[in-house]
């Protein structure tokens, strides 16, 4: 069901650490306003919507939020600590 | 080994029409209906498949469907660097 790309939507490069970022970087990742809830919510409401265009959208947007997971969680432990 | 197209460029091209392709795939799961649309897809996503595999022949798969256009006696797919990481993205 699953498939991902090896590479990024948006290529981002974080060039020196910044604990504060960081933690910006992880509350958009799994915050409460984060991606990995929003993520959840589009593919739990693709069940009930009675629309299937709507379905589609929800499924296909969803199916992003893996994207995003990778988009943020790399610049986080950038941000945290560049090896 | 001189006649290699630019890797950042391949990959730039492949992002742009990935980006194309994905916005063109949303919009038409709400306008089903619409012929320019699906006509624009058709001709972006041909691009894109065509972009993937002559990458993959020089540099390595970045998607499991072309993992054998890379010509290769071996699995490369784990050695390749990740997007995330130097020399990836």
């Amino acid at each position: 069901m699953w498939t991902y790309e090896k590479r990024l939507q948006y290529p981002v490069k974080i060039t020196q650490t910044n604990p504060k970022i960081a933690q910006i970087i992880i509350s958009q990742y799994g915050g409460p306003d984060g991606e990995l809830g929003a993520s959840m919510r589009y593919l739990s409401q693709r069940y009930t919507t009675p629309y299937k265009e709507v379905a589609g959208l929800l499924t296909d947007v969803g199916s992003e939020g893996s994207e995003m997971f990778r988009f943020s969680l790399s610049p986080f432990f950038d941000a945290l600590a560049i090896a | 080994m001189n006649n290699q197209p630019n890797r950042k460029e391949m990959l730039n091209m492949i992002n742009e029409i990935s980006f194309a392709v994905l916005e063109t795939q949303l919009y038409l799961d709400t306008h089903p209906c619409s012929t320019e649309a699906l006509a624009y897809f058709e001709e972006c996503s041909q691009i894109r498949n065509q972009a993937l595999k002559e990458y993959a022949k020089y540099y390595g798969p970045l998607t499991i469907d072309t993992a054998t256009s890379a010509c290769n006696d071996r699995w490369s797919w784990i050695n390749d660097p990740w997007p995330w990481q130097e020399g990836g993205c």
